[in-house]
């Protein structure tokens, strides 16, 4: 980011279907464990990865928090709340640097919105609770992490899909940069359920009811048949390096460039030139070129036309030099969340030196060849790294991130 | 409804332990909403909701509900309420006896 103020990460917070810590969390994710089950009749039986949801896990939030939180939110304040005790950073602190938040989600709620809709539907209006419309808005997630952790600075929720969480990242970062403040908890949070997995369904991008729920998804694979769903949350603690310096934080890396854009045209395909031009200016942001980056963290969620579309992209910038891995063969597809909570796992990996292959992929499709592939776990030092998010309407977006500023 | 005093008492204050997850040992009658049991005006809302489920009536509209403080209000509020409603089903059972006028 020349001539701006440089951005680090100094907090790290996740919850998740496979660990609410990055240590746990990056510990399944070596030992190949899936988070995919199959879900009820309610769901037709697909393969879904659910998040933990019981209520007594909530219950270190205060009720006066927690009446206006659906899951996604919950999920939100819960990593919220460890990136936070992650950077060392206290309340006070918050508010005398005025710190704000960005996270995204797809549609706030969606078991919030059904729940409400519900009652309408059924003539039960009179049983609706002030509290539906603060669970189900979209910038649901944003405003009860600022609450939870008393921030007093600028509140943002994209709402772009899929991207949401990354474009919070990215929207974060270019407040600090800009001088705007010194410091943002900044990610991504979803939660899933049977409107989300109907709708990829409907458009024939969802892992088939059929099988070993645990064989699906299959990124970048010849045998891929859809998506799975997931849901949890990611937050970062987001800073102004010269703060971060100073006070003495752990840095866990610099966010050196980001970049989103669009094909102009995309529904829900994939727009592989788009992808590529996207990744391309994320590089020329990040003063680094496309082999100096150590690991590509994929968004490749399994369906058929847009991990093509990613592969093609990743060749024409990338070739076949840097590897490449999608964590949603073990995770889902977290949706909001994916962005934020995959680079948690990449921190880890980086701190391990190893990457995590892309679980479910043996044979590699024809259409997402010509990249290195990342099959089984690889020792590998990672020192930039690259993460990728994309959305339907068309929407890419790509952020690199430099270990060991 | 017909409710004794005694289990209209066990009904709203059930309603704030489950619901507002107040500690059963805070609720005296003397004890104000806000002040003291620390609610605001969204919880007092959903504490009408879950009550009107409970009691069988429609409060949105009451303007003497919207007028309680204390917990010991709700409880006169539904006791006296009851009341009202069992007059006026008394009164429209007498009624319903009478031949109308002029007939």
């Amino acid at each position: 980011m020349n001539g701006l103020k440089r951005v680090v990460i100094t907090g790290c917070g996740v919850y998740s279907a496979l660990g609410d810590t990055p240590a746990a969390l990056f510990d399944n994710l070596a030992q190949g464990k899936s988070a995919v089950v199959r879900a009820g009749e309610d769901e037709h039986f697909l393969p879904t990865a659910p998040a933990p949801r019981d209520p007594e896990r909530f219950r270190v939030l205060p009720r006066t928090l927690r009446r206006a939180m659906a899951p996604s939110a919950c999920f939100t304040a819960m990593a919220g709340l460890a990136a936070l005790n992650d950077s060392g950073l206290t309340r006070d602190d918050l508010v005398a640097l005025n710190a704000g938040c960005a996270v995204g989600s797809t549609m706030g709620s969606v078991s919030a919105l059904r729940d409400g809709y519900s009652l309408v539907f059924s003539g039960q209006s009179d049983r609706l609770s002030p509290m539906h419309f603060f669970k189900s808005a979209s910038h649901t997630t944003a405003f009860n992490l600022a609450r939870t952790l008393g921030l007093q600075g600028a509140i943002y929720s994209p709402c772009s899909a899929c991207a949401s969480g990354l474009q919070a990242m990215g929207l974060g970062a270019a407040l600090i940069a800009s001088g705007q403040t010194e410091v943002m908890f900044c990610g991504g949070a979803d939660e899933t359920g049977s409107e989300v997995s109907g709708s990829f369904a409907l458009m024939y991008a969802h892992a088939p009811a059929e099988g070993d729920p645990q064989e699906s998804p299959q990124p970048f694979s010849a045998h891929r048949k859809g998506l799975v769903c997931g849901e949890g949350a990611g937050i970062f603690c987001l800073e102004e390096y010269e703060h971060a310096r100073r006070r003495g934080a752990h840095i866990y890396g610099e966010i050196v460039g980001y970049a989103s854009n669009s094909g102009g045209t995309g529904l829900s395909q994939s727009d592989a030139p788009a992808i590529a031009r996207c990744m391309t200016a994320t590089c020329a942001m990040a003063g680094i070129a496309p082999s100096d980056i150590d690991y590509i963290s994929a968004h490749a969620t399994s369906t058929l036309q847009g991990d093509a579309a990613e592969a093609a992209a990743i060749r024409d910038v990338f070739g076949d030099s840097v590897p490449v891995s999608s964590l949603k063969g073990h995770l889902g597809h977290t949706l909001g969340a994916s962005g934020p909570l995959e680079m948690a796992a990449v921190f880890e990996m980086a701190r391990h030196n190893l990457l995590i292959p892309t679980r479910n992929l043996r044979d590699v499709a024809d259409d997402c060849a010509g990249i290195d592939h990342v099959t089984a776990p690889r020792e590998k030092k990672i020192r930039v790294f690259f993460k990728n998010s994309f959305a339907f309407g068309g929407i890419n977006a790509s952020l690199i991130c430099k270990i060991n500023v | 409804m017909n409710l004794t005093r005694q289990e209209i008492i066990e009904a709203v204050n059930g309603a704030l332990v489950n619901e507002m997850e107040l500690d059963p040992a805070d609720l005296a009658p003397e004890k104000t909403f806000f002040d003291d049991l620390g609610l605001d005006s969204l919880d007092m809302v959903d504490l009408m909701i879950g009550l009107q489920r409970k009691f069988g009536v429609s409060l949105r509209e009451n303007e003497e509900i919207k007028k309680v403080r204390t917990l010991g209000d709700v409880y006169d509020f539904f006791e006296k309420y009851q009341a009202e409603l069992t007059r006026q089903a008394e009164e429209a059972k007498k009624q319903a006896g009478q031949p109308a006028n002029g007939q």
